[in-house]
């Protein structure tokens, strides 16, 4: 199956929008600039000095010259300290916001993704983007993008200066720039696959890893242990290898690096050499050309080595561009019009895959304050049609309304006001007992939120942790039971309040003991509301007030759970078979 | 260390060479300007023209071929730590570690690569003393005055950046927290998203995640203005002191007491000797940092087993699991007698009690942490060997670890199953359903822990994995909490044809309080507070208050 990856930003598209975030920082930027300037001008002041000296003694002048010289590099060197303080506080104070702003504005548009979209792309494309598309964005502005800049302005000056002393000494250190050149693009085409190979396999070992760790008493159990061990040592020995491929690629590079400067400054040193002999400048000229190109010796290896590293950082940056320049979606502060629950769908048929038909023709009224059971076997369509109803999913034919509204012709926000839904996927948000809950409604006071605790009767266990509503749970907080998490899932319905609640089998991963509790919350939320609930047991078909059965994609039996019983169908058969 | 003696010899060797030349490139410079230059001979030019060729030669194999192999070395390291790790911890006695699985892979990774990091380092340690004595001798010989206000001027300005940084530069962990903190939330929202989308809370979430994402830009501010500070020092230091020797160089070459190519090597080499030393400087808290990871290692690696094992193996392949007044945590003097041929339900009132259960049958309750008896085949479990243990009995965890590999490499990884083993297998548990919904069928990619597949999908692969062992005993735990009724009913039926056909010797026993596994049941037991309070079929139990309490729900 292919999947329809999120898009990914062009080149265009990228500097485009890094440009309009970095414009409402533009005064950092350019004192920034300015900073970086003055550091470069600095830097050349010690070897043209040095190169005076030379002269100074070459010509046996007085001492206070040199006195003089050493002076002006004492000077220098502040100048470029402060200059190096401010440029580096600066281009953090341009560049920090602007990423902030991206990874900000790429997160609200990948929540309000389309369901089905997120389906198509899969959640771990987004994942990877929010998580290591950021920090690899993050890491490279807190630490390449000055030593880039730095490197990039030192080289510039440099070589401006070599030009300066003079310009034939100039040119013999330019001619030294295609031998670099030509590394770079011996290295660059052989080494970019290679990294990207090499975080697969190590991503690849880690995830053995950690599989092997989380499943190691399951593995234990089926006598498979080694087989795990044999998979992580190949998976490690794999991720050494081409480590190591890769660094010896990277010193074949270092070693054509070395070429270029032995070229370089064998051309400075030679040119001086019969420049000097014909009187067309100073030894104290070529002195500081030599020095001038023996200091770019980092600075240059410093680019060289960090051009992959700013190549994937510039790759994470379009990826969460493409994220960030998805279409906003506009909220609006009208009123929902919705009055009441009355949920009909009409004639809804719908077909993930083209051809393959998963609801056909499916019509349902449930009026306002009713509480209907799906039922049916695996694949029959039920979770389906719960996400059609809810909106979240949009059907290939017919139409969804509430209160009298068909979903197309509302406002996303007021569907997503008036109908819920829990699915049994559980997942516990970093953060607070009340950052869980309150995600629903902000701002609700300790006695609501404590109110709709009680009424999915999670307020008991609430109160018995540590720090009670302020307890930390989650990844790295308080561990909750599947069961508890979903009690909470259940309060953020209370507090969100919608006319119709859908739950997609919300209680099922509970296991058998926590699930009574459970199903008893999930009743009590459904109180007053107009509800549709995908069963799981037929305890929640027994007590709804209407059951629907589904086979294949439609609806085939509907009725109460005693005229269901008393019909002998389908759900006769099931309901014995349980009860028996 | 002694794993890669000969490489790391090889090494040290060479990247000491390596530093040397760097450190000679501006003593070459300085002697070219000097001889050369300045006087205009042309064979001199091409005397040291030459030194300086073959100096860069030197100096880049010995780099080449010395970070080669210390780097292998490393890296070789590094790996063979890993797989002792994970030795260690998936060994058939398993470990009673204690630590997450997040923190295991810390361990096998950048553990590792620290203690590694410690071989290189050693290696660079070394070249940079012989690099700094090679140059002291240089500039001694050059002039003693200038060599002593280099040699000591030189780290007093490194201490002098290590002492002042502090003082104006803030702590950068914080910044690090601080990002690592709001990307953890961004990543926490989107693997929350359909629950948040349920509700509606998409702006509400946003709105969060800005303010964690503005104390990071905050923090990251903050520490680029720590590091600026710090890179602004150290160039105004290292200026100063440049300003001070060319001072007193330019001087002593003024008098005539050194030549310029003396003076620009003096240059030269308080600029290189900058970084050695800062170098040796580092060199303590590398090393405690390798040390600390190598202890954690250690520590790591000396945790004992889970497993309680003995020597003892069984004879044939019938064997029965007698539990007599067993007590061990929730389970207060239970008694179970399984037998050849049986399915034996278990209600149990409490999570905990399957839990422990499960992990008894698996050896994993040492003796101290329980009392009462617990045998196979009339031998206490603890004196048989793991594998004669697991060849007898597989248990079943109620959470499901599925692995990356193919559908049928899920269920059959050893391939022990002809076609028409496997469909039965598929139909006893119902996975053919997760089989036909793809069109890859059996080949269907299962990605690690099984995420694309729903709760009850896994379950059934889970369960079809267990059934492919053929085990003498099978325990089972909750293993339909997440099928829908229709489907558990097939299980039901599928489990017992396929375990307990006629004339079965199989033992089942499936900890549960699905009505349909236990009315396939040959004999029910009911769990209560520990002990077992009940025995008969689901029929006659059902006719108990606490049992339909239990189970029909």
């Amino acid at each position: 199956m292919t999947r329809h990856l999120l898009p990914i930003a062009s080149r265009r598209e990228t500097t485009r929008l890094a440009a309009s975030l970095l414009r409402t920082h533009r005064r950092p930027l350019a004192v920034s600039a300015l900073a970086f300037v003055v550091v470069g001008l600095a830097g050349l002041v010690a070897p043209w000095v040095l190169g005076q000296i030379v002269d100074t003694v070459i010509a046996e002048e007085s001492s206070s010259s040199v006195l003089r010289g050493a002076l002006l590099i004492a000077a220098a060197s502040v100048v470029a300290g402060l200059g190096t303080a401010v440029s580096v506080t600066y281009l953090a104070r341009a560049g920090e916001p602007a990423l902030a702003d991206l990874r900000e504005r790429a997160l609200d548009r990948a929540l309000h993704l389309d369901s089905s979209r997120l389906e198509e792309a899969g959640a771990g494309d987004l994942l990877s983007r929010m998580g290591d598309d950021v920090r690899s964005v993050a890491s490279s502005l807190t630490e390449m993008i000055p030593l880039l800049v730095g490197s990039l302005v030192t080289v510039v000056f440099t070589a401006g200066g070599l030009f300066a002393l003079d310009w034939r000494l100039g040119l013999a250190g330019l001619a030294s720039a295609p031998f670099y050149a030509l590394g770079l693009r011996w290295y660059l085409p052989r080494s970019a696959p290679y990294y990207r190979r090499e975080r697969i396999a190590q991503g690849e070992r880690a995830e053995a890893l950690v599989g092997g760790v989380q499943g190691a008493s399951t593995l234990r159990a089926l006598s498979r242990e080694q087989a795990q061990i044999d998979l992580i040592t190949h998976h490690s020995r794999h991720a050494m290898t081409i480590t190591l491929d890769v660094f010896n690629l990277l010193l074949r590079f270092g070693a054509r690096t070395n070429r270029s400067e032995l070229i370089g400054l064998s051309l400075v040193l030679g040119t001086g050499f019969f420049l000097v002999r014909d009187d067309l400048t100073t030894v104290g000229a070529v002195t500081a050309a030599a020095l001038y190109f023996h200091r770019l010796f980092n600075p240059i290896g410093a680019l060289l080595m960090i051009f992959d590293d700013i190549q994937s950082a510039g790759a994470s940056l379009a990826r969460l561009a493409g994220v960030a320049l998805l279409d906003p979606t506009t909220s609006s502060t009208a009123p929902s019009p919705v009055r009441t629950g009355t949920l009909e769908l009409t004639g809804i048929s719908h077909e993930y895959v083209a051809g393959r038909r998963v609801l056909s023709e499916v019509t349902l009224r449930i009026p306002d304050g009713e509480r209907v059971a799906l039922v049916g076997a695996t694949g029959a369509g039920k979770s389906t049609l719960g996400a059609v109803a809810t909106g979240l999913l949009k059907p290939t034919r017919g139409q969804v309304a509430i209160g009298g509204f068909p979903l197309d012709a509302l406002e996303p926000a007021h569907v997503r006001s008036a109908i819920a839904l829990v699915t049994q996927d559980v997942h516990v948000f970093s953060g607070t007992v009340r950052e869980n809950v309150d995600l629903a409604r902000p701002g609700a006071s300790d006695e609501e939120i404590r109110s709709a605790l009680s009424t999915v009767r999670a307020l008991g266990w609430v109160e018995a942790l540590a720090d009670g509503l302020d307890t930390v749970v989650g990844d790295h907080g308080h561990p909750l039971t599947p069961s508890q998490a979903q009690q909470l899932a259940l309060a953020r319905v209370l507090l969100h309040d919608p006319a119709v609640a859908v739950f997609d089998e919300a209680t099922a991963e509970a296991g058998s003991s926590g699930a009574r509790e459970l199903e008893e919350a999930a009743i009590a939320v459904t109180r007053g509301r107009t509800a549709l609930v995908v069963a799981h047991r037929l305890t929640q078909a027994q007590s709804a007030d209407r059951v629907i059965v589904m086979h294949d994609g439609r609806v085939v039996e509907e009725g109460t759970h005693d005229e269901l019983v008393e019909a002998g169908g389908r759900y006769a058969d099931l309901w014995s078979a349980w009860s028996s | 260390m002694r794993r890669h003696r000969a490489r790391l010899a090889g090494s040290y060797l060479l990247i000491t060479s390596w530093l040397l030349c760097e450190a000679l490139v501006p003593v070459v410079i300085g002697v070219i300007v000097d001889r050369a230059v300045a006087t205009g001979e042309l064979h001199e030019l091409a005397i040291w023209g030459a030194s300086l060729v073959t100096l860069f030669v030197v100096l880049s194999y010995s780099y080449r071929f010395g970070a080669r192999l210390g780097v292998g070395a490393l890296q070789r390291e590094t790996h063979l730590l890993r797989v002792e790790v994970s030795e260690h911890v998936l060994g058939a006695d398993g470990a009673r570690t204690g630590l997450l699985p997040g923190e295991t892979l810390s361990l096998a990774t950048s553990d590792a690569e620290t203690i590694g990091e410690l071989l290189w380092h050693v290696g660079y340690t070394l070249a940079g003393l012989l690099g700094v004595v090679v140059s002291a001798v240089v500039l001694f010989r050059i002039d003693l005055v200038l060599g002593l206000v280099v040699l000591v001027g030189v780290p007093l300005v490194l201490v002098a950046i290590q002492v002042v940084t502090p003082l104006i530069a803030r702590d950068t962990t914080d910044q690090q927290a601080s990002i690592a903190t709001a990307t953890g939330i961004a990543t926490d929202l989107v693997k929350g998203l359909r629950p948040l989308k349920g509700v509606g809370a998409e702006d509400v979430a946003t709105t969060r995640y800005r303010g964690h994402s503005a104390t990071a830009r905050d923090a990251s501010i903050r520490t680029a203005r720590s590091v600026g500070y710090m890179f602004g020092l150290t160039a105004a230091l290292s200026g100063l002191f440049l300003a001070l020797v060319a001072y007193l160089a330019g001087t002593r070459a003024l008098d005539g007491d050194i030549s310029i190519g003396e003076l620009i090597a003096i240059v030269g080499l308080t600029q290189f000797l900058a970084e050695p030393i800062a170098g040796l400087g580092e060199t303590s808290a590398q090393a405690a940092r390798s040390f600390a990871s190598a202890k954690r290692l250690v520590d790591f690696l000396q945790t004992p087993p889970l497993v309680v094992s003995g020597t003892a193996t069984l004879d044939g392949p019938d064997a029965d699991i007698t539990i007599e007044s067993l007590t061990s945590g929730p389970l207060q003097g239970l008694d179970l007698h399984s037998r050849a041929g049986e399915l034996v339900g278990v209600v149990v009132d409490d999570p905990a009690t399957g839990d422990t259960l499960v992990r008894l049958l698996r050896g994993e309750v040492a003796l101290a942490d329980r009392s009462g008896s617990l045998m196979l085949g009339g031998r206490p479990i603890d004196d048989l060997t793991i594998d004669s243990l697991r060849s007898h009995v597989v248990v079943c965890h109620h959470r499901v670890d599925l692995f990356e590999g193919t559908l049928r490499e899920s269920i059959d990884p050893d391939r022990m199953l002809d076609d028409v083993q496997l469909a039965e297998v598929l139909a006893a548990s119902a996975a053919s359903d997760v089989v036909d919904l793809h069109p890859d069928g059996l080949e269907q990619p299962v990605s690690a822990g099984g995420t694309t597949l729903s709760g009850g999908q896994r379950q059934r692969i889970a369960l079809a994995r267990a059934l492919a062992t053929r085990a003498p005993i099978l325990v089972l735990d909750e293993p339909t909490s997440a099928v829908d009724a229709m489907t558990e009913q097939r299980i039901a039926s599928g489990l017992r044809d396929f375990r307990h056909g006629g004339g079965s010797r199989l033992s089942t026993l499936v900890i549960t309080s699905s009505p349909a596994l236990l009315a396939a049941a040959d004999r029910v037991l009911l769990v209560d507070e520990g002990r077992v309070v009940a025995v008969g079929t689901h029929h006659e139990l059902a006719a108990r208050d606490d049992y339909r309490e239990a189970v029909l729900r």
